[in-house]
């Protein structure tokens, strides 16, 4: 299932919440709409959880986190930590990491079994990283973008990657990450899709933007409905064509 | 794409009258109204010319909005251009707007004439003249394009009303005679709404509609039934049919009634189609037999068939429907949209265009390169209310329903979902640590108390009268004249509320300064009743020798006296103090004052500066004195 969200205006819900299997941070807005249509989604099965990083509301780009563990920036508080850590199960470790790309979210994108990361990151982040999340950890870029957190979202089951992501690039990165990867665009056309949407293995959340056409796209690269996975390939092909031209 | 084919934003077209009552009454508002005769004969003429070129630019600025407004024949999609052709006539259009751009021409020729004359005013009356006459020409011009402007408004309001058609998106295109059910068919697949009624020419004018179909979005258009006959002999009504055909490329539905309800038989509609047929080329094309619940295509006589079979000898599909029952119809519609999608694909992909998405279409699917499997991890909750999809069960309550219903006494409660082992820890305080450290451990257990015991400190200190003292270093002399003061101060206020209770006054009165008739016997015993010696004052000037210079009750105008007739300075009224002398504590400060004063204005002197108290004449010849022609008067005064 695929899910259109605005966070107070914004498309770029990717910023504002962050995603997993296990649990759902979502940052604190003015209004609950934001978090209650998580709330509606998820809160049943997993946590979904209002948090601040360091005071800011950019949590989805500030941390990153799967199924075993989060990874916060060492700016965030003891007060925000310890909420965090109370409203997590025991299961999902928490570690603060001291990393100059601070902005984690951004340099990491990461599902249960494999992450990818900006190639300049910290070796010991990087350390980290493998342990606390349990991961293998590639150095890599997305389309030669450095930021492979903003460019890439991922899940167990599939991944979408910036628009201008060559066949051989997606084919190389597919064969790291050990998922299907399609190349495509949220939120009418954006090409930060890891920013413009948030994924886990049975549901996503798009910007209000996202047209139908994008929104099939998600739900068949990451087997969130009925479509085949290989549905861009096939019964879709044309009307991307015609879309897109 | 679409946005530039909204006629919607053009702005209304005032009728002639309206019109020159729009910019003459704007004039009045938004120039300067008062002039006088008196005033600069430049300033009276650059006044009215203010005027002149204010209306002129106001003409030219809402001519030349129309102009733009108006969308150009020449530059919008062909589509749009032969519609509005057919709809209000190409000549008619261009000739509306070049005589309104003869208008805005004559208006500042007219404007630029007159203030050129204006110049040459001499007098208020002239000026004024000029001015009334470059107003009324340009009226009278603005109201010679009566017809115009009533023409470019009735275009206005036609245009905003046409439907918005986007010439290049995906589009679906009905045509047919009149009366097939052409707007049946568009009002079953679209939320259209066009008018469905059983005669001929209900629909007069093309509609929109919009239909979802694989992920993409698909423009439908109906179209007014065609007759069969030349092009010349065709209507307004048909004409736009023609016109969406020849323009857009669109997959085309020719419907057709095989239950000849119409009142066309099967071989007029066949001839028709063949007639129109050069209009379909290069368009994805289909052959729509609509109202089958009437009579099936297997019923119908054999030369009907025979027609029909031979168009699909051409390779024309045939799709049988009945928007009446609904059978068809939505065959009809996938099928005309695949048809089209497919036509669009494969042009597409002949462009180059198409390799740069090539690899959006792709996906890639990883190599194993391991033994390791990497399951999904979907929780069984997850899998458990995808089975039970269907079951509706109660909408769960979600924090912004709680925010909805408790409006403002709304607090999100951060703690509420704590996953903690004794849920009652849920509410103790995350303790404050800084720089590694607990705040809490650092504070002073009794830190209350302490601050308690020295408040009690403090109060008893107060008690002792540690801090009143500050009346000690003062002598004897000085107490004795505060106990004066306060006595003097109190009597007064005690005299005061007797005279009030007296008089019955309610009012705020005069300060004792201000009254006349105080004699020395009152100021005597009052002054005993303080407790003053007042034995041995006979010759105390407690009367004074001369009566006090009158200087008037408070806020009381002086009279003037007589220019010239005061033989003496005027004494100085007692009680006021010499400028020079006002407040200045004593003579040796004066004295100090003096001297700072002397040399504070050292300097200026020292460099022969002229001060502020020196004479000063600005020009010694003034200009307008003393240049140019002299009529009357005398040189120093005119
Ligand atoms: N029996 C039957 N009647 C139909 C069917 N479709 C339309 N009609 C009738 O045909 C008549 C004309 O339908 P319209 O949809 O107005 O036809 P049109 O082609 O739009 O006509 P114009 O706008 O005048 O060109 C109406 O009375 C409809 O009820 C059908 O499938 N079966
Ligand atoms: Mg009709």
């Amino acid at each position: 299932m695929a899910v259109r969200a605005q966070f107070e205006n914004s498309n770029e819900i990717g910023v504002f919440a962050k995603l997993t299997n296990a649990y759902c941070l979502v940052c604190i807005g003015g209004s609950e709409n934001f978090y209650s249509v998580f709330e509606a989604e998820l809160s049943d099965v997993i946590p979904v959880v209002h948090t601040t990083i360091a005071g800011c509301r950019i949590i989805g780009r500030m941390t990153v986190g799967n199924r075993n563990g989060l990874l916060v920036p060492a700016t965030t508080n003891d007060q925000e930590l310890q909420h965090i850590r109370n409203s997590l199960p025991d299961s999902v470790r928490i570690q603060r990491v001291e990393e100059r790309l601070s902005a984690l979210g951004n340099v990491i994108t990461c599902n249960d079994y494999v992450a990818l990361v900006h190639p300049d990151l910290d070796r010991e982040t990087e350390e980290i990283l493998a342990d606390v999340l349990k991961v293998e950890v590639f150095r890599q870029t997305v389309s030669d973008n450095v930021l492979v957190g903003s460019y890439a979202a991922l899940s167990n089951q599939g991944g979408l990657v910036h628009p201008k992501t060559t066949i051989e690039d997606q084919d190389e990165l597919s064969s790291l990450l050990q998922v299907p990867l399609v190349a495509g665009t949220v939120n009418r056309g954006s090409d930060v899709v890891g920013a413009g949407m948030v994924v886990n293995d049975w549901i996503a959340f798009a910007g209000m933007d996202t047209t139908s056409t994008e929104l099939s796209v998600i739900e068949s690269v990451f087997k969130l409905g009925d479509a085949p996975q290989g549905a861009v390939t096939t019964a879709m092909r044309d009307s991307l064509i015609d879309s897109m031209t | 794409m679409a946005a530039s084919y909204n006629f919607k934003k053009i702005t209304v077209v005032p009728s002639a009258t309206d019109f020159v009552d729009i910019v003459l009454s704007k004039t009045q508002r938004k120039t300067p109204t008062v002039i006088h005769k008196q005033y600069a004969i430049a300033r009276i003429r650059q006044f009215y010319m203010r005027k002149v070129r204010y209306t002129q630019q106001n003409y030219h600025d809402k001519l030349s909005q129309i102009l733009d407004d108006f969308p150009k024949l020449e530059d919008i999609h062909p589509f749009y251009a032969d519609l509005m052709n057919v709809l209000y006539d190409k000549d008619h259009y261009k000739l509306a707007l070049g005589q309104i751009n003869m208008a805005r021409h004559l208006i500042d020729n007219v404007a630029k004439d007159y203030v050129r004359l204006l110049k040459y005013g001499d007098s208020l009356y002239r000026c004024k003249t000029l001015k009334r006459a470059a107003l009324g020409r340009m009226c009278t011009v603005m109201k010679r394009q009566k017809q115009s402007l009533e023409y470019l408004e009735q275009v206005r309001q036609h245009l905003s009303r046409l439907p918005t058609i986007d010439p290049n998106t995906r589009t679906l295109l009905i045509c047919g005679f009149p009366n097939v059910g052409k707007s049946s068919f568009i009002n079953t697949i679209t939320r259209a709404d066009v008018e469905v009624q059983p005669y001929a020419f209900t629909t007069k004018s093309l509609y929109v509609g919009h239909t979802d179909y694989r992920y993409l979005r698909w423009q439908v258009i109906d179209t007014p039934g065609i007759l069969d006959h030349s092009l010349e002999e065709r209507n307004t009504i048909e004409m736009q049919a023609i016109t969406a055909l020849a323009h857009l490329r669109a997959a085309v539905l020719y419907v057709m009634d095989i239950s000849e309800q119409c009142g066309h038989n099967l071989h007029q509609q066949v001839e028709l189609f063949n007639n129109i047929k050069p209009l379909f080329a290069n368009k994805p094309l289909m052959i729509v037999t609509n109202k089958i619940d009437v009579i099936r295509r297997e019923e119908l006589s054999e030369e009907n068939e025979a027609l029909l079979a031979d168009l699909e000898k051409e390779g024309i599909p045939i799709v049988p429907m009945s928007t009446l029952s609904g059978e068809g119809v939505m065959e009809v519609k996938n099928k005309a949209c695949d048809q089209l999608l497919a036509y669009r694909v494969e042009n597409k992909m002949r462009s180059k265009k198409v390799n740069s998405v090539l690899n959006r279409l792709h996906l890639s699917v990883p190599q194993q390169r391991d033994e390791k499997v990497r399951p999904p991890c979907i929780p069984e909750a997850v899998l458990q209310r995808k089975a039970a999809m269907d079951t509706d069960k109660p909408k769960k309550k979600t924090e912004r329903d709680l925010e909805l219903e408790l409006e403002e006494d709304y607090v999100f409660d951060m703690k509420k979902r704590y996953d903690l082992k004794n849920a009652e820890d849920k509410y103790d305080p995350i303790p404050e640590l800084w720089e590694g450290k607990n705040v809490a451990d650092y504070i002073d257990a009794d830190i209350m108390k302490k601050l308690e015991d020295l408040e009690k400190e403090e109060e008893m200190r107060e008690a002792a009268g540690e801090y009143d003292s500050d009346m000690s270093d003062e002598d004897e002399e000085t107490r004795e004249i505060r106990s004066m003061a306060a006595k003097i101060r109190k009597k007064k206020k005690l005299i005061k509320m007797e005279s009030d209770v007296r008089r019955k006054v309610q009012k705020p009165t005069l300060p004792r300064v201000a009254r006349k008739d105080y004699n020395a016997s009152e100021f005597k015993s009052q002054m005993e009743e303080l407790g003053v010696d007042m034995a041995d004052k006979d010759n105390a000037h407690f009367k004074r020798a001369r009566s006090k210079t009158p200087t008037g009750l408070k806020r009381k105008r002086e009279a003037s006296t007589e220019a010239g007739s005061r033989a003496r300075s005027r004494s100085v009224p007692a009680g006021k103090v010499p400028r020079d002398q006002s407040g200045i504590r004593d003579p040796q400060t004066q004295q100090k004052v003096k001297v700072i004063a002397k040399n504070a204005q050292k300097k200026m002197n020292q460099f022969g500066k002229a001060g502020e108290s020196d004479r000063f004449i600005g020009t010694k010849m003034p200009k307008h004195l003393f240049a140019g022609k002299r009529k009357q008067g005398k040189t120093q005064r005119r």
